[in-house]
């Protein structure tokens, strides 16, 4: 297990790994992208409260539900980092941090829209999950932004590792500070997902669709993003050069 | 050695007496920090409404936000001048747990730009119109929200100490991370307004001092090392 452990860390073999794997992920993502979305936006029978703003609701759960992923994934790779020294997790955790930020505002940006028309506001201080996602959103641009600022990349690696873990304790004590908080001012009916509930199974099928295709898109921006650090990285390195020299 | 028999608590001491030293021959670092905090306070009223009965509605939000402000801005020297001169090297280098050689500079830093804004704040309360029975309450708030601010507040700093020119990243790392802070500590104040007890979220900031206490020297000594090297 140690073995494939120690292998994982190598960025050649993560590489040419990576390079078999990135072409069936591809067609898995268009696939599920494409049947979860034609189903949503086409297919779906319109909401009996909601009308057709229920649709946007689809890709908004499957984009909020992937931008948690990244700061438990992050700290994961900040804690392999600080204790193995290993350079992957810290080109993962590199490039998870702006695609990260991407998600935590789009999923801000579709929930915005479809309360603009479900609860009749764009922003609503009193609901826990947009403050949690839009504090989640600034932790993570501090990450990015304490990268950019060290120059040093073995610096920089282990600062944002450990600023990640830090960051991580920080986001599950908001979240359930702003809960609470909630929970003291009143909640306004609106407010609930129990709307959504007399939907039948369609609903929560597409849902599951939907949230397994931004995975795999969350997954092959990532993998993209680190075979380019790769490369960046080990530039100097003999199999960097042949490759380059064969293509 | 000599460093080698001294004990942890009197290296302790040693700390945290040499910090409050330099404190007190730097007068402008201790001051500016605290007049900042009135002034950014006296702005609000001005800036919102002269009307005490708002003026009272958001004097507990207003006094938490600014000593939040000032909290941070006087934590950036809490390790340069040390990282300049090259004494936190020395620091790092002692046979002593730097756990708890940051919790004293930690605590140096609370004693000169922490308790004075905190020992201030019933006046200010007082100036923006805060209903007498809230005093107590955010004066108790205060006192153990700063403290906390202090201990998170320093791994930001402890993680940029080495940075040329760090202008508002320090701002934007630190801020957020305040939000748990900032909402039980004006929360408590809120209870007591309504007329409920605020013990309960005072203890829950207590139970969040103690775990701050515990957990962020060591988060704050692993930033020294990473940033020092």
């Amino acid at each position: 297990m140690w073995l494939w452990f120690s292998k994982l860390g190598s960025p050649k073999w993560f590489y040419d790994l990576s390079g078999k794997w990135l072409p069936w992920l591809i067609g898995a993502m268009v696939i599920f992208l494409t049947v979860g979305i034609v189903w949503a936006l086409l297919f779906l029978p319109p909401d009996y409260q909601q009308g057709h703003t229920s649709r946007i609701l689809i890709i908004h759960v499957a984009v909020a539900g992937t931008s948690l992923v990244f700061f438990p994934l992050m700290a994961v790779a900040g804690v392999i980092t600080m204790v193995w020294r290993m350079k992957l997790a810290d080109m993962v955790a590199k490039n998870a941090a702006p695609i990260g930020a991407w998600f935590s505002f789009l999923t801000l940006a579709t929930g915005s829209i479809w309360g603009s028309v479900s609860w009749g506001t764009w922003w609503e201080w009193t609901d826990a999950r947009l403050v949690t996602m839009l504090f989640q959103f600034f932790l993570l641009l501090g990450v990015i932004s304490l990268r950019s600022a060290l120059e040093d990349p073995d610096k920089a690696a282990k600062a944002c590792a450990l600023l990640s873990i830090v960051g991580l304790i920080n986001v599950i004590a908001i979240k359930y500070s702003v809960e609470f908080w909630n929970t003291l001012h009143q909640v306004s009916s609106s407010v609930s997902f129990s709307s959504d509930s007399p939907n039948g199974p369609e609903f929560l099928i597409a849902i599951i669709i939907m949230l397994i295709a931004v995975y795999l898109f969350l997954s092959v921006c990532l993998i993209m993003a680190t075979r380019n650090e790769i490369l960046q990285r080990e530039r100097r390195s003999q199999w960097v050069q042949n490759l380059v020299r064969l293509s | 050695m000599a460093a080698e028999q001294t004990s942890t608590l009197t290296a302790f001491y040693a700390t945290l007496k040499r910090d409050l030293l330099i404190a007190f021959k730097r007068k402008n670092d201790v001051v500016n920090p605290f007049m900042f905090f009135v002034i950014v306070v006296s702005l609000f009223p001005i800036g919102i409404s002269p009307e005490s009965d708002r003026l009272s509605e958001i004097a507990a939000g207003v006094i938490w936000i600014s000593v939040l402000l000032a909290s941070m801005l006087s934590m950036d020297n809490l390790y340069r001048a040390d990282y300049e001169d090259g004494s936190l090297e020395q620091l790092l280098l002692s046979p002593h747990p730097l756990f708890f050689m940051v919790l004293a500079k930690n605590l140096s830093h609370w004693l000169v730009s922490g308790l004075p804004v905190v020992l201030v704040s019933p006046l200010l309360a007082y100036m923006l119109n805060l209903p007498e029975e809230a005093y107590t309450t955010l004066f108790c708030s205060l006192l153990i929200g700063t403290p906390i601010m202090s201990l998170v507040g320093s791994i930001a700093v402890a993680l940029t100490v080495g940075l040329g020119s760090r202008g508002l990243i320090l701002a934007v790392i630190t801020l957020p991370m305040s939000v748990p802070v900032l909402i039980f500590g004006t929360l408590s104040v809120q209870a007591t307004l309504n007329a409920a007890s605020p013990i309960g979220l005072l203890a829950i900031m207590l139970a969040m001092l103690a775990v701050a206490v515990s957990l962020a020297p060591l988060a704050s000594a692993a930033a020294l090392r990473i940033s020092v090297n």
